[in-house]
């Protein structure tokens, strides 16, 4: 009796044994990089080494609200990050609609165009999206040239230097490169409905339009709120390739989100302390946006997902 | 299954023959030459290097940490063949330029920099306090080239910072053999050049300021509202990638401007002609002023409505274009003016504006402020060879390759053993080199280090004239077209510093070597967080629609860079600048 319970017990530890690669990668590459949050208590400057005497407490904490100019700025950037952020969950349903709207689509050769088309500007980076964006936009580009010989405006219009519509126009562009490629995790679960509920719908005479919203829409729904409850997670950190390469003196104030002031502080002046002392108040309130989507989620659908 | 398997096996091979022959291509290239490598040394490390009859049989690589440079990786093509015969070194560039200034932090953290470092004063000096850089005290001595510079080095070393002893460390780049006070340049580094055609077009109009500038411009622009081929031309095109750099506050393009009223941005400070400090924020300074003149500019339609947006290369790309009607920087020439420009009188030139007075550093003779160094880690053999290295590169022969090029593709001698500059347009047009030279294009293999230890003003023993091409006598004679000699006659003077000489507008600030201490954590963020602020709304004055628009913009900045703590930082600024600043006033005395 003993033996075998012995042996269940070896047997368990080796099983552990396959998980073990999974934790090391983990342990290396989510755990140990906290370690330098520390950096965030010290008053440090390369080359030189951390040493206790440069040890400063939460000062670069509290040197983030310090005076109502620097907690303006900071209320900007969570502003700005809020509204960006905000703004893709209110479309989360757009790359939905448009793999139910490509579904429908007959002709299979146009399908795949199309399908084609939107999913290629995921795989142009950010910095070539820029390039194409001012050689179209700028003062003497295509739009620009239209425009004027059509006799709507007699000055260039400079859009990418323009402060309005900065949070839309970033939603546009990052709509445009990712709409495509979103919609694919929509078309295989629009592949996987059962056939059969189409064909009853379609026997008791529903319409196109009632087919898509009585059975493709509710059976699409869960994927949506999986993936609408991870972008929630995410809400703070929506990428600064995109900000970086769009900003400019002009549109800075509305379109400075919190990875790139990040960026900015630390690259750009060498605060890299004050940079760690950011991010780590992004991790916090990460944590705790991930906790409420969770406990939202519970209360919802009865079940999180954590 | 066994099929799968072995397919996979190939596939993995294939892979991994793949991997290692890319990797193979230089080293293969490297190989080849070698052998013509090894029949040259002996002869031409002996007699060319100075350092006789030491034997090189080994191949080192140095990795350069390099500041200055803007390429990284191997040194290739002509330069690299230059120095392989004489050392049988390979130069490996690290360029933070290139790879972002989080690289200095990585490597410093590791302890190795690098084998040869070249880095700003102030980080030097950090670098120094930490031990990563070697002391090179006993071994310099033995280097004949560097001791033509011995007091500028001795200089330099003595005030490093808890250098008391004097020990050496550091290599000033730029050293010049003239004065500290002495300004040998023809032209200075910025000063308003206008295209001579459109010019005297207008019938060569005295221009007393600022206003009358934007008269003349604007005059240009009407008569030629774009280039030869239809593209829209304008005065000004800006360009913002360059903000913030060359330890000034501000955007580059005013930054340069101000020098054209005597004012010197020093980071948060400027330099008044009268020896004393205001901030940038002063309104009666020269900041306010030229952000005033490009926003006055703008509002007459004068600015490249892409100019906040473009960079660099877009900007570089008009100015080749004939899409600018004015440029600023000495060296912006070299993007228009050719030797056939200057013969059809197309060519920009500086025009004077009445009521300026300019300010120029004199010629770098303790060196311009960044300095060559040897890394901690080197071990004797590598040291020997960098040291060998360091004093070629400060030898005229060293310096007449790193400034001038090659001998018959660049430039040929001449009977009376003076240079006359052939294939001007060898860099510009990345021009095929001779396969005895190494082949590829002359850019390509041009030197990637991009630092000198001598600056291309100072003389070269061999001719008696400067390296710098631009100072040759033949030089000057191939370029004193009709369009100069117009100029000369009007203006009353041979080149453009001769004017301002007589007339009385230059000021020549002369070189000190002084340490000045580098930022404190605390000081880095305030300035950081100061200089973002002041760049982005010195973009939008520019594009103010009206005066109101932009003072109310103005006192925005001020209140928003005051709570960042602007007077921290400008005390801060104080104190470092007048170490400096006592400095200059001791050498013009």
């Amino acid at each position: 009796m003993k033996l075998i319970k012995d042996r269940k017990k070896a047997q368990s530890y080796l099983e552990f044994l396959y998980i073990l690669p999974f934790i090391l990668l983990v342990a290396v590459f989510s755990y140990y990089p906290l370690y330098g949050w520390v950096y965030a208590f010290f008053d440090y400057k390369p080359p030189f080494p951390l040493t206790m005497d440069k040890f400063v407490g939460f000062k670069w904490f509290i040197s983030m609200v310090d005076n109502s100019i620097k907690v303006n700025q900071l209320l900007k950037v969570l502003r700005n990050t809020f509204a960006i952020s905000g703004l893709s969950l209110m479309f989360s349903w757009f790359p939905m609609v448009f793999a139910i709207f490509l579904n429908e689509i007959k002709s299979r050769p146009y399908r795949k165009f199309v399908q084609t088309v939107t999913t290629l500007p995921n795989f142009i980076s950010w910095v070539l999206v820029y390039s194409i964006a001012f050689s179209i936009l700028n003062s003497t580009g295509a739009v620009n040239t239209v425009l004027m010989s059509l006799g709507l405006i007699d000055t260039p219009k400079m859009f990418l230097q323009s402060s309005e519509h900065v949070w839309f126009r970033m939603w546009l562009w990052l709509t445009w490169k990712n709409a495509g490629w979103a919609a694919i995790m929509y078309i295989a679960a629009i592949s996987a409905i059962d056939e059969e509920m189409n064909e009853a719908a379609r026997i008791d005479g529903a319409s196109k339009l009632q087919i898509i919203w009585h059975v493709t829409l509710p059976s699409l729904m869960p994927t949506y709120f999986v993936l609408v409850m991870l972008n929630l997670a995410n809400f703070l950190s929506n990428g600064m390739e995109q900000f970086f390469v769009f900003q400019n003196a002009f549109n800075k104030e509305y379109i400075q989100v919190l990875d790139l002031y990040v960026y900015n502080l630390a690259m750009g002046g060498g605060g890299y302390s004050l940079s760690v002392a950011i991010s780590i108040l992004k991790s916090i309130v990460s944590v705790l946006l991930l906790c409420l989507t969770n406990s939202f989620s519970k209360l919802v659908r009865g079940e999180g997902f954590l | 299954m066994k099929l799968k398997k072995l397919v996979s096996l190939l596939l993995l091979a294939a892979l991994l023959t793949a991997l290692f022959t890319g990797c193979k291509g230089t080293t293969d290239s490297g190989a080849t030459s070698t052998p013509d490598t090894s029949v040259t040394t002996p002869s031409d490390s002996t007699d060319s290097s100075g350092s006789g009859g030491k034997s090189y049989d080994k191949t080192l690589t140095f990795d350069i940490y390099d500041v200055a440079a803007n390429y990284q990786g191997m040194q290739s093509g002509w330069f690299r063949k230059v120095v392989n015969d004489r050392f049988n070194i390979e130069l490996n560039i690290i360029a933070p330029q290139v790879a972002g200034e989080a690289i200095y932090h990585t490597r410093a953290s590791t302890g190795n920099l690098g084998d040869i470092v070249i880095l700003e004063n102030a980080d030097f000096a950090d670098c120094v306090k930490t031990g990563l850089v070697k002391d090179i005290t006993n071994e310099i001595k033995n280097c004949p080239n560097l001791m033509d510079y011995k007091e500028q080095i001795d200089v330099y070393n003595k005030n490093l910072p808890d250098n008391d002893a004097g020990k050496i460390y550091g290599i000033p780049c730029q050293m010049t053999n003239t004065s500290p006070t002495s300004y040998s340049q023809d032209v200075v580094y910025s000063s308003p050049l206008l295209r001579w055609d459109l010019y005297s077009e207008l019938g060569c109009p005295d221009i007393a300021n600022l206003d009358e500038l934007l008269d003349v411009l604007a005059a240009m622009k009407e008569a030629h509202p774009t280039n030869k081929d239809g593209d829209p031309a304008y005065p000004f095109s800006l360009w913002p990638d360059w903000d913030g750099g060359d330890g000034m506050m501000g955007i580059a393009n005013v930054v340069q401007l101000t020098t054209w009223y005597g004012e010197k941005i020093k980071e948060s400070l400027i330099l008044k002609p009268d020896n004393t400090f205001t901030t940038v924020l002063d309104k009666n300074a020269a900041y306010y002023k030229i952000t005033k003149f490009l926003n006055n500019a703008y509002r007459r339609g004068l600015v490249d409505p892409d100019s906040g947006t473009q960079n660099w290369d877009s900007a570089c790309a008009k100015m080749t274009a004939g899409q600018v009607y004015l440029m600023w920087y000495s060296w912006q020439v070299g993007f228009w003016n050719t030797q056939d420009r200057l013969r059809e009188g197309t060519a920009f030139i500086y025009i004077p504006v009445k009521d300026q007075l300019y300010y120029a550093d004199s010629d770098t003779y303790y060196g311009s402020g960044r300095v060559f160094g040897v890394g901690s880690m080197v071990d004797d053999e590598k040291y020997q060879r960098i040291m060998d290295f360091l004093d070629w590169y400060a030898s005229p022969e060293g310096l007449t390759f790193a400034h001038n090029g090659i001998e018959g593709f660049n430039y040929t001698v001449g009977a009376d053993g003076k240079f006359t500059l052939i294939n001007d347009n060898a860099l510009m047009d990345n021009l095929p080199v001779p396969e005895e030279w190494g082949g590829a294009g002359y850019q390509d293999g041009n030197n990637a280090i991009n630092q000198w230890i001598v600056d291309a003003i100072s003389i070269n023993p061999n001719t008696g004239e400067p390296y710098s091409n631009q100072y040759w006598s033949t030089y000057k004679q191939a370029t004193m077209t009709q369009m100069k000699r117009e100029w000369a006659e009007k203006f009353g003077a041979a080149e453009p510093v001769e004017y301002m000489k007589k007339n009385n507008v230059l000021i020549v600030s002369p070189n000190v070597s002084v340490s000045i201490p580098g930022d404190t954590p605390d000081i880095s963020v305030i300035r950081s967080q100061c200089g973002d602020t002041l760049n982005d709304y010195t973009w939008r004055m520019i594009f103010a629609n009206d005066d109101a628009a932009f003072d109310a913009m103005w006192d925005e900045m001020t209140a928003q860079m005051n709570g960042y703590g602007f007077d921290k930082l400008v005390e801060y600024d104080t104190e470092r600048f007048t170490i400096e600043l006592e400095a200059k006033k001791a050498a013009m005395n």
